[in-house]
């Protein structure tokens, strides 16, 4: 019996941390339960561009990155979906129309030449967007990890946005405008020069090279810089030394040196880069969901949950007696240990993942369902209980086992080749089938064996209505 | 409660036989009518669905259910006339919109349009779902790939478990299952226009996973009574297997099933049909697993002459070792 009231310790360890879990980790709701967009944007390749590989796909996922950046959404997602889409998650988005206007289309990325007089206007603007950038940044990293915060500070991340967008205005507003435009650069490549610094080569085609002679020499030694903007937001303002006050850099490519680490090197390459490609992106599917109707969700779903539970507790209870009792238990147990598995590995709840779970509640039992019928057919055949018990679940296990191997296999099939919300199936199911394994054999049988350990439960009658052929358990624990 | 699983078996194949007939039969009218087995939803043909609540608390207008001809209307002006249309909710006060697939740029005067017409509509209540042609055939490609991997990944399983007739005759069961699951949807898509999206083919996978459940377990009884009485014919052992595990059988797909009768009370229209579709699924599922994967091994026992079994496998299968 020690064997037994050791697992019951680490039983009541497990159930008593699953619920510090559920408390203190907040659990993740996806977009159909939290409200906010979904979007799929696939990258069209051109005549150019026939095929789009996976450097293509980076360049435009942070051009889109930029872009989302620009929506002042928290939390934003943007992942790469296959070879050729990417997936964007808004979470509470307010306005879903814009979301998807600034997110299609074509990157604009521009070389522009600063108006003259506007050093220290530039200056101040920088500052401010810096500031303002800073502080936000600051406000999103404080957030607590559930994601809920405050009205004010929501507030004031708001208001920030808003500043922000004004600030990039106003420094767009400080250069002139320009031809020069992404579709005339035809590379950039981050590469190391002395030390520990980096630059930046940028090339462009033969037009593009006339044109940035033009604007390079119009600049030179003046101390105005040249504006390099994507989606009109200001990526790098680099000056330009005055030996090239006669010519402007001729020749086609530029080096923009600076103090560049290898990391942020590389930033502005893939910006540029992504800015270079004239590839259109198209919003090729759109879930929306408001945040009242993922509220309504939720309720809907705790409703049925609980339904759910509640018809197989009793249904357990009234058919197996005292062990359906002890099933039920394990059940409960099975469906904290489920939910704080699935806050601890940060497994997004969606709708169909609720359903999962759900359904998962009436399949764990199944394990218990065998093994109690197997116990009753040994109590039939006129075996002790001690020994009934024992071989019910010894018996069982090879059926058990199968049975939810199989079940795994198609929760693989769904996880490897389902999108968004099939996945989130799939991953609730198969969480929730490997956990009813031990809660259904270890929780039960702990249970149990330490149930018949006690006189007063040791009546095959409890275990088996109606059995008149068993002889009282002489057992020895 | 004891059943003639072997002396019967005309009649289960019977039943079997006459509900897959059916189930063909619907899906082949619904592919006259629709072009696909099933009525294919949002998913699968692409499109644009718009759901819009009015709303209600702010303007005290929702005595009367939404003007159907208002809207109707107001799609015609847009040049959308072809868009299908559905009011939900108690009260009628839920607009459900079709239509082909909408640009940004479309939807948006729509939605305006709308909300100027019979509005204003709660933004906090809207539901916006485009799916492009090209997302839609991905997602069906990738749901019946899913569902063959699965197919496949069982037959393997249960090969390296049991052997390989059993993993057949196991998923010639399945198959059974997922065809009425497929026709009763044909027919209510026929009926009351129902759909099929990407859960539909969820609830299929999940169908054959828990569906094989039932079947593994009889299996493994059937194999279990062989070893324990070699000197029997597999009727005999079929029988008394399948009569063993009735009341297991009955016992989860009840457990089971009830989960999933509180999602079709409770839950949203999202999951209703889900539930609903798991639970046709499981149903078949268990009677196939009872009647029709039992008596197929008999029978192909019987036929390929190994109704007594001297199966040299069978000796090597687990020995009992009392813990």
């Amino acid at each position: 019996m020690a064997k037994y009231r050791a697992w019951l310790g680490v039983i009541l360890v497990l159930t008593i941390a699953s619920v510090v879990v559920i408390t203190k980790i907040p659990t993740r709701l996806g977009l159909d339960l939290r409200g906010g967009s979904q979007l799929t944007i696939q990258v069209q390749p051109t005549a150019a561009i026939p095929t789009i590989t996976e450097r293509e796909l980076e360049a435009v996922q942070t051009v889109v990155e930029g872009r989302v950046n620009g929506l002042g959404v928290s939390e934003a997602v943007v992942q790469q979906l296959g070879n050729n889409q990417l997936l964007v998650q808004l979470p509470g988005v307010s306005d879903p129309q814009q979301a998807e206007r600034v997110l299609g289309g074509t990157a604009q990325l521009e070389f522009r030449a600063q108006r003259p007089g506007t050093d220290q206007q530039l200056q101040i603007e920088n500052q401010v967007l810096q500031g303002h950038l800073g502080e936000l940044a600051a406000l999103q990293a404080s957030r607590p990890s559930n994601g809920e915060i405050n009205s004010d500070t929501q507030a004031r991340i708001d208001k920030l946005q808003a500043e922000i967008t004004a600030s990039e205005k106003a420094v767009a507003a400080l250069f002139e405008p320009s031809t020069l435009g992404g579709d005339k650069l035809t590379d950039a490549i981050a590469r190391p020069t002395s030390g520990t610094l980096w630059e930046v080569v940028i090339q462009f085609n033969s037009e593009g090279g006339n044109e940035f002679a033009e604007i390079s020499k119009a600049i030179a030694g003046t101390g105005r810089t040249i504006g390099i903007f994507l989606d009109n937001r200001l990526l790098s303002a680099p000056t330009v030394a005055v030996q090239y006050a006669e010519t402007g850099i001729t020749g086609g490519s530029a080096v923009i040196s600076g103090n560049f680490t290898a990391e942020s090197a590389r930033d502005l390459e893939i910006q540029l880069r992504g800015g270079a490609l004239p590839l259109p992106v198209e919003v090729v599917e759109n879930r929306t969901v408001g945040p009242t109707l993922g509220r309504d969700s939720i309720q809907r779903s705790l409703y049925a949950g609980i339904a759910g539970l509640g018809l197989v507790l009793v249904f357990m209870a009234i058919y197996y007696r005292l062990p359906g009792v002890l099933a039920d238990i394990a059940l409960i147990i099975y469906a904290l240990i489920t939910w704080a598995a699935f806050n601890l590995l940060g497994v997004t709840l969606t709708l169909p993942g609720i359903a999962g779970f759900i359904l998962s509640i009436g399949m764990a039992v199944d394990a218990n369902v065998l093994i109690f019928e197997r116990t009753r057919e040994e109590l039939q055949a006129g075996k002790t209980l001690y020994r009934s018990v024992e071989s019910g679940f010894y018996r069982a296990f090879s059926s058990i086992l199968d049975g939810n191997v199989t079940t795994l296999i198609s929760c693989l099939a769904l996880f490897y080749f389902g999108a968004g919300l099939v996945k989130g199936f799939a991953l609730t199911l198969a969480i929730g089938v490997i956990i009813s394994m031990f809660t259904a054999l270890t929780c039960t049988r702990t249970l149990m064996f330490l149930a018949i350990s006690l006189p007063q439960f040791r009546r095959p009658s409890l275990f088996c209505p109606g059995l008149t052929t068993a002889r009282p358990d002489p057992v020895r624990s | 409660m004891k059943l003639n699983i072997i002396q019967q078996r005309s009649l289960w194949w019977g039943i079997s036989g006459v509900l897959v007939l059916v189930s063909l039969m619907a899906m082949a009218i619904s592919w006259q009518q629709f072009g696909a087995p099933l009525k294919p939803g949002l998913d699968f043909a692409g499109g644009t669905r718009l759901q819009l609540t009015r709303a209600c608390v702010a303007t005290d207008s929702c005595t009367e259910p939404l003007e159907l001809a208002k809207v109707r209307q107001v799609l015609g002006d847009q040049g959308l006339d072809s868009s299908s249309l559905q009011l939900l909710g108690e009260d009628q006060q839920v607009l459900a919109i079709r239509t082909r697939t909408l640009t940004v740029d479309e939807r948006a005067p729509l939605q305006s349009a709308l909300d100027e017409a019979i509005g204003p509509f709660d933004p906090g209540s809207t539901q916006i779902d485009t799916v492009g042609p090209v997302v839609g055939k991905q997602l069906l490609v990738a749901g019946l790939l899913a569902l063959l991997v699965s197919f496949a990944g069982i037959v393997a399983y249960m090969s390296l478990r049991f052997k390989l007739d059993y993993a057949l005759l196991a998923i010639l069961a399945l198959a059974h299952d997922v065809i009425i699951t497929a026709g009763v949807f044909a027919i209510l898509g026929l009926v009351l226009g129902v759909e099929v999206d990407s859960l539909f083919i969820v609830s299929l996978l999940t169908i054959v996973g828990f569906s094989v459940n039932d079947t593994v377990v009889i299996y493994d009884r059937v194999r279990e009574n062989m070893k324990l009485s070699p000197g029997s014919h597999i009727n005999d052992i079929v029988d008394s297997a399948v009569n063993q595990t009735l009341a297991r059988s009955i016992n989860t797909s009840l457990t089971t099933t009830l989960p999933l009768v509180a999602i079709v009370i409770f839950g949203g229209p999202t999951l209703k049909y889900f539930a609903l579709a798991l639970i046709v699924g499981f149903v078949a599922g268990a009677y196939s697993s009872i009647f029709v994967a039992s008596s197929l091994l008999a029978l192909w026992r019987e036929r390929t002459g190994q109704a007594y079994s001297d199966d040299p496998d069978l000796s090597e299968a687990q020995p009992e070792t009392q813990s």
